[in-house]
C-alpha cells in the first residue's frame, strides 16, 4: 500500500451514538477531505465530538448518516480485514501490558499479513526494523513497554502503525500526557512520515500552537459546523475566535495562540533598541494588563543599557522615577502601584 | 543477537520444566498410603519384571489414573486461566474467581438433582460421564457469556471480578436450593459428586476427560495469534483486522470445555488457573501466547502434581483435600500479583 494515492472524502456526515432505540447526533453535516501527503490536525474544544468523529472514521462505530468515501469506495463496504490494510489507529488509552517488548508490540502490527500462527517472514522483520529506526527507537527492541517513558511508548505505538503499513493513520490525541519536547518531536515525526512515505495522517489535539506550525490542514470542529483549511486560512478567516464563547479567552491572530483577556490597568510606552529584551518586556507588561500607546502614556519605560545586565528606567505619571533590574520586580512594582492594591 | 539468546534461554527452560514434570509424575505415583519400592513402580510402568498383581492394580488402576488426572487438570485449568486473563485483560481472572467452575457445578446439580433418573445408569458409566461433562460445559458457558454481556457495558476490571464472584455465589445458592428440594437418593449421588477429587476419577471417566480436554486445547491453539493482539484491547485488535466476536466465542468455548470438564470430574479446584500463567510470565518474561500457552501446559502439570504429592502427606495414612492445597499454593502468588500491580495494570 506504500505510496498509494489516497483521497478521503467525508460527505454530509452525522456522527453520534445510539441511546436505547434512538440516535443522538453529536455533530451533523460534516464535509471534509484528506489526501495523500497531508498531515491533518482535528481541533475542537472538549466534548465537541472529536473522538466520536475519529471512531466513526476508523469504522469502530457507524455513521448516523452521510458517507465516508475512501478512494470513492464507501467505508462501510470494507471488511474488517480490508480496513486493517487501509487504516491503522492509535488510541488515547495508555497501553500498560507487562512483559511485552517493544519489538513484540511492533510485530503485532503485522497481524493482518501473517499466517495462522503469526510467523514473521524476513520481509516482516525488515519492515519492523525499519519502523523502529524511523521513530528513533533503535536499541530499544528488547525493552519492555511498561518500562519506557511515555514519549518512547507513544513512538512505539506510532511505529506499530508504520509496521501495519497503511496509507491512512488516525491518532486520538497522540500528544496528550507528553511534555513539550516530546509533543514537538511526536508531531515532527508524523510530519516526516507524511512527507517521506506519502501517507495521510489525521490526529486530534489540543496543542494549537504546535499544530498550526506543522500541519498541512486543520479540521476545526465548531459548535455549529466543521471547517477545514490550512491553519493560516482559518486564522485569517477568524474561525478560531469562534472556538470559545468566552470573554476571558481570545485567539491572538498575531501569535497563533489563545490568550487570557486581562483587566486593563493602564497604558505604557517603551523606548529602547528592538530585540529580545524589548519584545519580552512588552510581553511582561501585557501580562499584567498594560496596553501599549504612543500618546500620553501612564507609564514611560526606557531601556538604555542593552548589555549583559539590562536596566529598566520607569517614569510613572511623569512623577515617580524608578530604576529596576529585573522584569519580576518591574511587573510587581507596576502592578502594585497601578492596580490600586 | 539478543533475540537468539532469548530463544535459547526459552528452550533451556522448557527442557528443564519438561524434565521436572516427568520427575514429579513418577514421584506422584510413588507416594501413597502404601509404600511401594521405586523399582517395582518402574517395572510396572515399563511392563517389565514380575510384580504382585495387587500392587500392579494399585499402580495401574489407582495411582496412574490419578497422576494423569492431575496433569490434565493442571493443564486445563491453567490454559483456561491464561485465556481469561488475556480476554478480560485482567491479571486476576481465572475459572474459579470468575464463577466459571461454579457455573459448571450448577450444570451438574441440575442434571443430578433434577433428572436423577438418568443416573440410575450411574455416574461412572461412559454415557453418564458424557452427560456430566456436557452439562458442566453448558453451566460454564452460561456464566462466561453472562460476564461477557456485562463486560461490554462495564470496562472496569475490578467490577468484572466482583460480578464473577456474584455469579458464582448465585450458582452456589441455586445449587443449595436444588439440594433442598431433592430426595434422598438424588442428594446422595450429588454429595458423592461434590466430594470429587483427583483420585476419584476412574479409568472409564478418563476416556471422557482426555478427549474433552484435548478438544479444548485444540481450540486454544487456534487463538494463539489473536490472543496476542487482544492484549492491546478491543479497539486495537479490531483496527488490526481481528474479528473480536469470533475470537471471544472461540476462547470462551475452549475455556468452558476445559474448566467445565475438570469441574465435572474433580470438583471445583481453585487458584491454579490464576496463579500458573503468572509463574509462566515470570519465568519466560514474555506476553506472547506462543510461549505462554506451552509454558502454562508444563507449569500447570508441575504445580498440580506437586499439590497432589503434598495432599498425599507422604508418611501419613490420610490425604488432604486437593482444593485446600492448591489454595495454599495459589494465594501467595495472587497476593504477589496484587502487591506488584498496585496500579492494576493490564496483563
Amino acid at each position: 500500500m506504500r505510496n498509494q494515492q489516497v483521497n478521503i472524502t467525508v460527505q454530509n456526515l452525522s456522527v453520534g451514538y445510539k441511546k436505547g432505540k434512538s440516535f443522538v447526533a453529536i455533530k451533523e453535516g460534516i464535509n471534509v477531505n484528506a489526501h495523500s501527503g497531508e498531515l491533518i490536525a482535528l481541533i475542537g474544544s472538549n466534548g465537541i465530538g472529536k473522538s466520536t468523529l475519529l471512531r466513526t472514521l476508523t469504522g469502530f462505530q457507524k455513521a448516523l448518516s452521510g458517507e465516508i468515501l475512501f478512494n470513492d469506495r464507501k467505508l462501510g463496504s470494507f471488511s474488517i480485514k480490508e480496513l486493517a490494510r487501509v487504516l491503522s489507529f492509535v488510541s488515547t488509552e495508555a497501553i500498560r501490558v507487562q512483559n511485552l517488548r517493544v519489538w513484540e508490540l511492533l510485530a503485532m502490527g503485522r497481524y493482518p499479513y501473517t499466517n495462522l500462527m503469526g510467523t514473521l517472514t524476513d520481509e516482516d522483520n525488515r519492515i519492523i526494523k525499519r519502523a523502529i529506526q524511523q521513530v528513533g527507537l533503535a536499541g530499544y527492541e528488547d525493552r519492555m513497554i511498561d518500562q519506557i517513558s511515555d514519549g518512547e511508548r507513544q513512538r512505539a505505538m506510532i511505529a506499530r502503525t508504520l509496521v501495519q503499513d497503511t496509507p491512512l493513520i488516525i491518532l486520538d490525541e497522540p500528544t496528550a500526557f507528553l511534555d513539550i519536547r516530546n509533543k514537538y518531536e511526536i508531531i515532527h515525526l508524523l510530519h516526516d512520515f507524511v512527507k517521506t512515505e506519502n501517507k495521510t495522517v489525521l490526529f486530534s489535539t489540543h496543542d494549537l500552537n504546535i499544530s498550526t506550525s506543522e500541519v498541512d490542514k486543520i479540521w476545526l470542529m465548531l459548535d455549529d459546523k466543521v471547517v477545514e483549511g490550512a491553519p493560516e486560512d482559518l486564522i485569517l478567516a477568524g474561525n478560531f475566535d469562534q472556538m470559545f464563547h468566552s470573554n476571558k479567552v481570545y485567539f491572538n491572530g498575531e501569535s497563533g495562540d489563545f490568550m487570557l483577556r486581562k483587566n486593563v490597568i493602564g497604558t505604557y510606552t517603551l523606548k529602547g533598541p528592538e530585540g529580545k529584551i524589548f519584545n519580552w518586556t512588552c510581553r511582561a507588561l501585557q501580562r499584567i494588563g498594560l496596553v501599549y500607546t504612543e500618546t500620553d502614556p501612564l507609564v514611560m519605560i526606557n531601556i538604555p543599557n542593552m548589555e549583559e545586565n539590562p536596566v529598566w528606567k520607569v517614569e510613572i505619571n511623569s512623577k515617580e522615577r524608578l530604576e529596576i533590574s529585573s522584569l519580576y520586580e518591574l511587573t510587581a512594582e507596576l502592578y502594585k502601584r497601578l492596580s490600586g492594591l | 543477537m539478543q533475540k537468539d539468546r532469548l530463544i535459547s534461554r526459552n528452550f533451556l527452560l522448557f527442557g528443564l520444566l519438561g524434565l521436572l514434570a516427568i520427575l514429579l509424575f513418577i514421584l506422584d505415583i510413588f507416594f501413597g498410603s502404601l509404600l511401594i519400592p521405586f523399582k517395582t513402580i518402574l517395572h510396572v510402568l515399563t511392563g517389565t519384571g514380575d510384580v504382585n498383581p495387587e500392587i500392579k492394580s494399585i499402580i495401574l488402576d489407582f495411582r496412574l489414573p490419578k497422576a494423569i488426572t492431575a496433569v490434565i487438570a493442571g493443564i486445563a485449568l491453567s490454559i483456561s486461566g491464561l485465556q481469561m486473563q488475556t480476554i478480560f485483560r485482567n491479571p486476576l481472572a481465572g475459572p474459579f474467581v470468575l464463577g466459571i467452575s461454579a457455573g459448571a457445578s450448577l450444570g451438574v446439580a441440575i442434571l443430578v438433582l433434577g433428572f436423577s433418573s438418568v443416573f440410575t445408569l450411574g455416574l461412572f458409566t461412559i454415557s453418564g460421564s458424557w452427560a456430566l461433562v456436557i452439562v458442566a460445559w453448558l453451566g460454564s458457558a452460561l456464566v462466561l457469556f453472562l460476564i461477557l454481556a456485562v463486560s461490554i457495558r462495564i470496562k472496569d476490571i475490578l467490577t468484572i471480578l466482583i460480578l464473577g464472584m456474584l455469579f458464582g455465589s448465585a450458582s452456589g445458592a441455586l445449587v443449595n436450593i436444588l439440594q433442598y428440594f431433592s430426595n434422598e437418593s438424588m442428594l446422595k449421588s450429588f454429595v458423592i459428586w461434590t466430594m470429587g477429587s483427583l483420585g476419584s476419577v476412574t479409568k472409564s471417566q478418563l476416556n471422557v476427560l482426555i478427549p474433552s480436554v484435548a478438544i479444548g486445547l485444540f481450540l486454544s491453539f487456534f487463538s494463539i495469534k489473536s490472543l496476542d493482539v487482544m492484549l492491546l484491547g478491543e479497539q486495537y485488535a479490531k483496527s488490526m483486522g481481528l474479528r473480536v466476536r469470533n475470537v471471544r466465542f472461540l476462547v470462551f468455548t475452549s475455556t468452558s470445555i476445559l474448566a467445565g470438564s475438570i469441574t465435572a470430574f474433580c470438583g471445583p479446584i481453585g487458584f491454579i488457573g490464576i496463579a500458573v500463567p503468572h509463574i509462566g510470565r515470570l519465568l519466560f518474561k514474555t506476553a506472547r501466547h506462543k510461549i505462554l500457552i506451552p509454558s502454562s501446559l508444563l507449569l500447570g502439570s508441575i504445580v498440580m502434581l506437586l499439590s497432589d504429592i503434598v495432599s498425599q502427606m507422604p508418611g501419613y495414612e490420610s490425604t488432604l483435600p486437593i482444593n485446600s492445597v492448591t489454595a495454599l499454593v495459589g494465594i501467595p502468588v495472587i497476593i504477589w500479583i496484587i502487591l506488584k500491580n498496585r496500579k492494576f495494570s493490564s496483563v
